[in-house]
């Protein structure tokens, strides 16, 4: 077979290596203690263990958000037969095909469905209508029928992204870029179906007698948010580490930072598109969400949210140089990373009906830490064995030179 | 395509050589020229192509413009114009309460302050960049050429202008034609910069004439008196298919809208038939005489005259101290003159006729109750005010014989 | 499928990933560009043209009749009632803004994106906003009734000292479409300033080159110029991107800020934002398909340019699907009685006709944009998008009217039939639109050259092929076996 012409990328630049495989291994460990030491502090709250379910689901749903956002992206790229995204395009690949510790981290949240969800309890349902009526779709089997179902669909379309991706790294056929084309646009519907009703189903059901059908749509905007993050934060990383020097470029982060500008935006618009129209009908069915989001010390959290995810990034990350200076750009990302982290927290623990206590935080963060220990450690066996770059996509080239006007 | 021979624009009087324009091949050729032409250290000069050549920037060392910077700031100032024009003008200026949401609905205002930032800051980079363009400029240099009418088709243009420090006419062209230029020509300017054409000028002049008519008719029309209403273009519901008083119409065989009052109707105006009884006044005094006979049924209708229409002032013992008058004490309200006590001797030694004139004209802050009371029911809450004044100064004797025992109880 | 070895300078809708395909079809240098597009406005127009002109100036005197009618009778010539109070006349409006929308997605967005096939259409697609937002902007100035005093909507010092209401959003809606029409209309004429100078340059007559040389201001090119206007440019794209976003938005508030089932939906602004581009898009479709037949463009507005517009119709058709779905889900998921019977209403009460031509229009159609080949024959994907503005038009139809004339009370409920003027009214908006649209393509440049030259500079196809240093320089293959 006659190789494509290739870009000269040396191979320890393009893949992970031994000593980082190893130091990714610790994080193994690192990540099962600090869950365990957040599961004896939620058994210390002593409240049946519902803060620390909620916030295992709070954290679970942050993960699953970031590794969507990259579920999101990679179909996007190829349909759009993206050029300049192709030498990152590996690292959010990756991040997709994820799905499988996420489906392990996702399993006390299908135990704990008694504590998390009201409709759960046959009783409550029996003595309200309105969950009465819901309980055709508002039901335990169902439910976790349907979560299994959103995990292995997405743990498939992954794995499928990711390996065909891989497999054109030895072949160089040009023909895989045409067939991951061609199955970027189902995967996208199948993808924005099950998301929505994954964001239905295990954030919006916390509180079962409310709705909006933007829901869906609000969770995907900060999955984007998250993953236009991750990706800068990851590459630079790498980068500090070693690898891909010659590979991701200023030119890319400048189109992530722009990228990432435009999907905090439009967060900001979808946030409070929902919040103006429930606010403006002011119907009790539907502001009750808000009320309880609003007042007992959350309403600070909701302006530390406006200020901080919609109106300081956005100045922020406006000039140019921001965005090509790959520190600045790290600086936004992590702080856009904790925000939607924060937004998912205000969207979850308000349904607890406790305020947060120190125990509390001390668990939230724990979880935080050390389920990212473990996606991370999951992506890194991920990675080992593959390039960090699809080496042979006949757009690497056009990659690697593009640039910004 | 070299051209060595002179050029074929030859300078006529009143003309000045404003630069040289060479024309390159293509965009590669003139970025390198550029880059050599920059390098030299010119300063007045300029790239000319149909669309903008990738590189020429750094080529030529343009310093990015400061357009970027004024669009932020307004539309900053977009936002915070929204902001505080809707605050004042829905919170404090004229507050308007609108379905139970707050005066200040900073939620609502969000949308019409990011549409005025949108506005004005797109408005910034319109006029910024036709402004930092100096555009319009109808006229330069360069279009004395007639070669460079292909820079907008698929022309690339270098000119160096004279004024520059380092032109000179023989080595500048020398220059540009060994950077690659396949043609170099002389740009021409007028020696003098003509004024504005006179016609432009008189154009002018009776623009802002005319353009004062307008506020100087404002003003008249404001300062003068006018006989006639002002004119009225939009009838709105001025003239309604109805029929009006006094008008014509088609139902009644008469031919009038309006039928004619009953026979016996008098005006308002006209004097009352038994002045006596009407006024209470004989020749301009008040009578002294009761003008109709006294009965009981007349009292008692008296009484219960007074009790709607008087005691809420007067009292019911005819005092002074009613529920309005005490309120209006306590009040302090201000032009309120209080209700005498009708037991003074002032009001006692009143004939009955000021009595029915006071209920019929009104006096200082007591309306009249001519609309409310007719003569006769005036006459009778006069009898039963005299039956009042009457209980209040009352004697022992005035007390029926079987009655006194009541009081010692 | 395979990679094929058609050469892609006939058919650039082939789809190898090894090399990019050309945007310009047939010869591509600067001088015959500049030909193609400047001829249209300087050679004598086709007699057709006079026709097509006659049929819809004769509409348009029809539409600016009846509105004079409206006027002068009153809003009940309409057969707008009680509880029908909004019909034709804001389904017409909304209908109008949606369209519109694809000519800012296309300049402003795709440019952000660098999709330089965007320069062929976006001159066409912008004059299209710009007229589509004069047709919507007519309506709601008509509906007022009294249109006379419709200067009261503006925050100026009156002597009845008092100010708008601006916590309505029908206010919202005049800021948001004024916004809108002023910045389209910038930015439309600031992009034809370079070619507005082309002709000027070209003109033959004393006249022409007054006009144009008026209009384009005494642009000549000059780089430091062009570098303040590249600026300018990115900046508006980068103003224009959110202003599309929230017009169409504003624009939902109208209707989601209420409570009546069926309005009152959070998903509002970004469905209709999705279904205004799917419905732009489609107009462009039907527009530029045969214009480019008609005015030669063929070489510029090429088969791959019209196949990416069939994708983004069909992409956006599908959020449009989705938002469906997804109401249709809740209204059963919030178990509230009146959403329920909102919906059943909508595919079972009287206007159960529209709302099927309407899903079948919407959802059902543009799937066959799937298919290759309706994606890139011309005329097949002209009935397509035919299908589609229809279907986005009983779209704001059925949400209108089925709320209105069946909300909570049903003994406030209500039919409304159309009369006369109302029709004529929607026939004679399409009369303005062409109208206007045909009087653009004869006497301002159709398409921006200035932006296709420069988009194809990148590729090498300069005046004399000279390559550009930075471009990235396709690649000769070998297919793999």
């Amino acid at each position: 077979m006659q190789p494509n012409a290739v870009a000269d990328l040396p191979q320890d630049q393009i893949t992970l290596g031994e000593p980082l495989a190893q130091r990714a291994g610790m994080l193994w460990t690192a990540g099962a203690l600090a869950l365990s030491a957040a599961a004896v502090f939620g058994w210390l709250h002593a409240d049946g263990m519902q803060w620390f379910l909620h916030s295992w689901l709070l954290n679970v749903t942050f993960y699953v958000s970031l590794s969507l956002g990259a579920l999101w992206l990679v179909p996007i790229l190829h349909l759009t037969r993206a050029g300049w995204a192709v030498a990152v395009r590996r690292l959010a690949e990756v991040m997709g095909a994820n799905f499988g510790v996420l489906a392990i981290l996702f399993v006390p949240v299908l135990l704990g469905i008694d504590t998390l969800y009201e409709w759960a309890d046959p009783l409550a349902v029996q003595n309200d209508p309105l969950l009465s009526h819901k309980a055709p779709y508002l039901n335990v089997p169902f439910f976790v029928l349907r979560a299994i179902l959103y995990l292995a669909v997405w743990w498939c379309l992954g794995r499928y992204l990711l390996v065909r991706s891989t497999e054109q790294d030895s072949s160089g056929d040009p023909n895989v870029t045409l067939r991951l084309e061609r199955a970027s646009a189902p995967a996208l519907v199948i993808l924005a179906l099950t998301a929505t009703f994954a964001a239905f189903d295990w954030i919006m059901a916390l509180e079962a007698r409310w709705y909006s059908t933007i829901f869906g749509v609000y969770y995907f905007s900060g999955a984007m948010v998250g993953v236009l993050a991750v990706l800068p934060l990851a590459a630079l990383g790498l980068q500090q580490a070693g690898r891909l020097r010659g590979a991701i470029t200023v030119e890319h982060y400048h189109d992530l930072g722009k990228l990432l500008f435009a999907f905090v935006v439009f967060w900001g618009y979808i946030a409070f598109s929902q919040f103006l129209l429930i606010w403006y009908g002011n119907i009790p069915e539907e502001t009750q969400w808000y009320r309880r989001r609003l007042s007992d010390g959350w309403e600070s959290l909701a302006l530390v949210l406006l200020a901080g995810h919609l109106v300081i990034p956005f100045f922020g990350l406006l000039s140019r140089r921001a965005k090509r200076r790959a520190g600045i750009l790290a600086f936004w990302s992590a702080w856009l990373l904790a925000m939607h982290w924060l937004d998912l927290y205000w969207l979850v623990m308000p349904a607890v009906e406790q305020p947060v206590s120190v125990l509390g935080a001390m668990i939230d963060v724990l979880l935080a830490v050390g389920m990212a220990a473990l996606y991370l450690a999951a992506a890194a066996r991920i990675a080992a064995t593959r390039c960090l770059v699809p080496r042979r996509d006949p757009r690497l080239v056009e990659s690697l030179v593009f640039e910004n006007t | 395509m070299n051209n060595h021979e002179p050029t074929p624009n030859t300078p006529l009087p009143g003309v000045r050589v404003a630069g040289l324009l060479a024309e390159f091949d293509g965009p590669e050729p003139l970025r390198l020229a550029a880059e050599r032409v920059r390098d030299l250290g010119y300063v007045h000069w300029d790239v000319y192509s149909p669309y903008p050549v990738h590189g020429i920037e750094r080529a030529m060392g343009i310093r990015p413009t400061v357009l970027p910077w004024l669009v932020l700031l307004f539309g900053v100032a977009g936002c915070a114009a929204a902001i505080l024009m809707q605050w004042w003008m829905n919170a404090r200026d004229y507050p308007v309460l609108v379905s139970g949401k707050p005066l200040w609905s900073l939620p609502a205002n969000i949308p019409i302050a990011f549409e005025l930032v949108i506005l004005f800051a797109a408005a910034a980079a319109f006029i910024g960049v036709l402004g930092l363009n100096r555009l319009p400029q109808f006229w330069h240099p360069v279009f004395s050429s007639p070669r460079f009418r292909r820079a907008t088709t698929d022309g690339f243009f270098l000119g160096i202008e004279a004024q520059d420090p380092r032109f000179h006419e023989t080595s500048t062209r020398e220059l540009l034609e060994s950077l690659g230029a396949t043609t170099v020509e002389t740009c021409f300017a007028p020696a003098t910069r003509p004024g504005l054409p006179a016609w432009v000028r008189w154009a002018g002049v009776i623009g802002v004439l005319v353009a004062l008519v307008p506020p100087l008719w404002i003003a008249r029309a404001r300062a003068i008196r006018a006989d006639r209403p002002r004119v009225h273009p939009i009838q709105d519901m001025d003239f309604q298919p109805r029929y009006v008083a006094q008008g014509p119409g088609p139902l009644f065989a008469d031919g009038r809208a309006m039928r004619p009052p009953v026979p016996g109707t008098i005006p308002r105006s006209q004097p009352p038939a038994d002045s006596l009884l009407e006024t209470g006044l004989d020749n301009g005094k008040p009578i002294t005489h009761f003008p109709l006979p006294v009965s009981q049924a007349l009292m008692v209708r008296g009484k219960e005259r007074y009790e709607i229409y008087c005691a809420v002032c007067h009292g019911l013992a005819g005092d002074g101290r009613g529920p309005v008058a005490i309120r209006a004490l306590e009040r302090a309200e201000p032009g309120w003159v209080a209700p005498r006590s009708l037991h003074v001797d002032a009001v006692r030694q009143q004939p009955v006729g000021q009595l029915f004139q006071t209920i019929t004209r009104g006096l200082n802050t007591m309306p009249s109750y001519a609309a409310q009371l007719t003569p006769e029911d005036r006459w009778a809450v006069v009898l039963y005010i005299r039956a009042l004044q009457r209980s209040q100064n009352a004697r022992l004797d005035d007390i029926p014989r079987d009655k006194r025992a009541l009081l010692e109880r | 499928m395979n990679t094929l070895a058609a050469p892609l300078e006939h058919d650039n809708t082939q789809n190898d990933p090894t090399r990019r395909p050309v945007l310009v079809t047939g010869p591509c240098d600067l001088a015959s560009i500049t030909e193609t597009v400047s001829r249209i406005v300087e050679q004598p127009a086709p007699r057709a043209w006079y026709l097509a002109l006659m049929v819809c100036g004769l509409g348009t005197l029809v539409f600016f009749g009846l509105v004079a009618y409206l006027i002068s009778t009153g809003i009940g010539v309409w057969g707008n009632n009680s509880p029908v109070f909004w019909a034709f006349d804001i389904v017409n409006f909304v209908f109008w803004i949606g369209i519109g929308h694809a000519g800012t997605l296309i300049s402003a967005i795709l440019f952000l994106f660098r999709q330089k096939w965007r320069t062929s259409i976006n001159r066409a697609a912008e004059a299209m906003t710009l007229f589509a937002v004069i047709c919507a902007g007519l309506f709601p100035a008509i509906h007022v009734g009294r249109i006379w005093v419709i200067y009261w909507l503006a925050p100026y010092p009156n002597q009845m000292a008092i100010w708008p209401n601006f916590r309505s959003p029908l206010l919202w809606d005049v800021f948001a479409v004024s916004t809108y029409g002023t910045v389209s209309a910038m930015f439309w004429y600031l992009g034809m300033i370079p070619d507005l100078a082309t002709l000027r340059d070209r003109a033959t007559t004393p006249l022409r080159q007054a006009v144009y040389g008026a209009l384009a201001l005494g642009w000549r090119g000059s780089a430091r110029q062009w570098h303040r206007y590249e600026r300018a440019y990115l900046l508006l794209a980068a103003l224009a991107t959110p202003l599309v976003l929230s017009v169409h938005s504003v624009v939902s508030f109208d209707f989601a800020t209420s409570v009546i089932p069926g309005w009152h939906t959070t998903i509002f602004p970004p469905y209709f934002v999705a279904g205004a581009i799917f419905s732009g898009f489609a107009m462009v479709v039907t527009l530029m398909v045969p214009a480019r037949a008609f005015f030669g463009l063929k070489d510029l507005v090429t088969p791959r340019h019209l196949e990416n517009m069939c994708k983004i119709i069909l992409a956006t058709g599908c959020m449009v699907g989705y938002a469906y779905g997804v109401e249709f889900f809740t209204a059963w998921y919030s178990g509230n009685g009146y959403e329920r019977f909102a919906f059943a209403n909508r595919a079972l009460g009287p206007y159960a006709w529209a709302y099927w031509l309407m899903l079948g229009c919407n959802v059902l159609a543009p799937q066959l944009y799937w298919f290759k080949r309706w994606r890139t024959s011309p005329w097949r994907m002209v009935l397509v998008a035919v299908l589609v503005n229809v279907g986005m038009w009983f779209e704001r139809f059925v949400i209108i009217v089925t709320s209105l004339s069946r909300d909570f009370l049903p003994s406030s409920w209500g039919f409304f039939k159309p009369t006369w003027v109302d029709l004529g009214m929607l026939a004679g908006s399409f009369a303005l639109f062409l109208t206007l649209f045909l009087l653009f393509c004869r006497y301002l440049p159709m398409v921006a050259m200035a932006e296709v030259k420069a988009a194809i500079d990148g590729a090498g196809h300069g005046r004399v092929g000279s390559p550009s240093a930075r471009a990235p320089v396709p690649r000769e293959v070998q297919a793999t076996p």
